[in-house]
């Protein structure tokens, strides 16, 4: 039933696929997070242009599907004469672009969820307001809606599957190939399945550890 | 008014306020305000709760924008920019900066910064605005600390102190960065009443130091011992001011006499009345006759 001999052969190729997938999908979850803060302050500002910017921002990167957007970007770039991408840089573009807009509406509740005395009593203290941002909000914030950020980085990872498309050899298109070349199909497709599980069950695990600790770290939302 | 106005710095009060005005849409929360700090003066803003002292005190840091009239802090005025036509512009936010860097703010909600210790609330702007490094930020944050008693508490998260030191913790805090003027909005008014005495005692010692102060409060024992003057509002208008023996005394307007008799009829009800409680009436103030029979023996 299993072919364990195939199975020990395609670890090396699974192992440098899982490297392609972890890099891509977490540089894209580092630059999501990275891009989403100013988004977000767009968004939240009191300006009406800013907040139609960032609202524009999201519209677009969450209203097109990911697939396209990796399409757009590898294939389209290159023919209004701007420089070629790399398959991996393209990936990651695509994916920082895509996951910055859902982690901006993620950090918004966070962000909402701040006593506005917080950000006057830093104003009166003279902390500028990109201070603010990044020592007094975004902390909160990110303790806040910390499991659906985490909730994001696992969602985001197995969006990464579609980076094949653009020719890198992910976990998903090496598992395809070894399909295609012994005809075990099922064989596998279990172990890419399995594999997505075990690089998520840590990440889930060490969520509610971080979480456990913070709450832990005499940090209350409610003051 | 302690403190004959002897410094340099006195050639203007701290604090004036020109026919100051605020609307919210169509109410008119405030009208016509003038008044004016001296140096090393505590007045007590008071009155009925939406009598507009809480914006008004806003509008002395530009929380809230005052759109008619014109508010002089240090001889500056905050938060407008008035042009030879008239028109006000919003100042330019390194303006409001400087403005604000006479005034130091405490809040009814304390609004400390949770996800930071006591030490890190206090030493963060002195690090961020004032451009210390963090050993000495941190040092001049613990003689914050110290100030307010709370030196042993550097360490702790505001969820780990009792409402009554968060709020010590925000007083230092706006005292680690060497304000001229306090401003106190209902400093006490969500702490449980047996730990107002300490929050009040902090604010005593700040006034005899010479601190500037304004301060909205509820605490009306508090206001008629340590107030040189105090302003009662009434719908956005000052219908009473001067010492509190005057505010408070046998010729006050029926408005102020109404409201003063309602607090201690409040009060008498919950404090034994042989007894000097922290927030009762000093003995050298009588509050009308009506007042003094529903309040007999607690002067």
């Amino acid at each position: 039933m299993f072919d364990w001999t195939s199975f020990v052969h395609s670890l090396p190729l699974l192992g440098q696929a899982l490297l392609v997938t972890l890099k891509a999908s977490l540089a894209g979850n580092l630059f999501g997070f990275l891009i989403a803060i100013p988004v977000t302050a767009l968004r939240l500002s009191s300006r009406p242009l800013a907040r139609t910017l960032g609202a524009s921002y999201i519209f677009v990167f969450r209203g097109v599907p990911l697939l396209v957007q990796l399409l757009v970007i590898y294939y389209l770039l290159p023919t209004t004469g701007l420089p070629n991408l790399s398959p991996m840089t393209a990936a990651v573009l695509a994916l920082s672009l895509c996951s910055g807009a859902y982690i901006a509406e993620i950090l918004r509740g966070g962000f909402l969820a701040i006593p506005p005395g917080q950000i006057e009593a830093a104003r009166l203290l003279g902390i500028g307001a990109a201070t603010t941002l990044v020592r007094i909000e975004l902390p909160q914030a990110v303790r806040l809606t910390l499991p659906s950020l985490v909730n994001e980085l696992v969602l985001l990872i197995k969006a990464s599957a579609l980076i094949s498309v653009v020719g890198l050899a992910d976990l998903s298109r090496v598992a395809q190939n070894l399909a295609a070349s012994d005809y075990l199909f099922f064989q596998h497709y279990l172990v890419l399945a399995l594999a997505y599980c075990l690089i998520n069950l840590p990440l889930t695990f060490s969520g509610r550890l971080l979480e456990r600790h913070l709450a832990r770290s005499q940090y209350r939302a409610a003051e | 008014m302690s403190q004959s106005p002897t410094t340099p710095q006195a050639r203007f009060p701290a604090i004036r306020l020109d026919q100051v005005g605020k609307r919210f849409g169509d109410h008119q929360v405030l009208e016509g305000i003038d008044l004016e700090v001296a140096h090393s003066e505590v007045v007590c803003l008071i009155g009925p709760s939406g009598s507009g002292k809480s914006t008004l005190l806003r509008c002395m840091a530009f929380l809230e924008h005052y759109d008619q009239g014109e508010i002089y802090i240090e001889g500056a005025l905050i938060g407008w920019e008035i042009d030879d036509q008239g028109r006000r512009r919003r100042a330019s936010n390194r303006r409001l900066r400087q403005s604000r860097s006479n005034l130091g703010m405490v809040f009814q909600q304390f609004n400390l910064w949770p996800h930071m210790t006591a030490l890190g609330n206090v030493s963060e702007a002195l690090k961020r605005v004032k451009g210390l490094s963090r050993l000495d930020a941190e040092r001049r944050g613990r003689q914050a600390l110290e100030r307010v008693g709370l030196l042993d508490k550097a360490d702790a998260h505001p969820a780990r102190l009792s409402g009554g030191q968060q709020q010590r913790v925000a007083i230092a805090r706006a005292l680690a960065m060497e304000p001229k003027i306090m401003l106190f909005d209902e400093p006490t008014s969500a702490l449980d009443p047996e730990l107002v005495g300490e929050v009040l005692a902090v604010m005593k010692r700040l006034a005899s130091e010479g601190m500037t102060m304004v301060v909205v409060t509820h605490e009306m024992g508090f206001a008629a011992r340590m107030a040189d003057t105090l302003v009662f509002l009434d719908h956005g208008r000052i219908i009473a001011r001067g010492a509190p023996a005057q505010v408070f005394g046998e010729e006050a307007p029926p408005r102020v006499r109404q409201f003063l008799q309602d607090y201690l009829e409040r009060n008498a009800l919950l404090i034994d009345a042989n007894t000097e409680a922290p927030g009762a009436m000093p003995s050298s103030i009588s509050a009308g006759d009506g007042a003094a029979a529903a309040t007999k023996g607690m002067f």
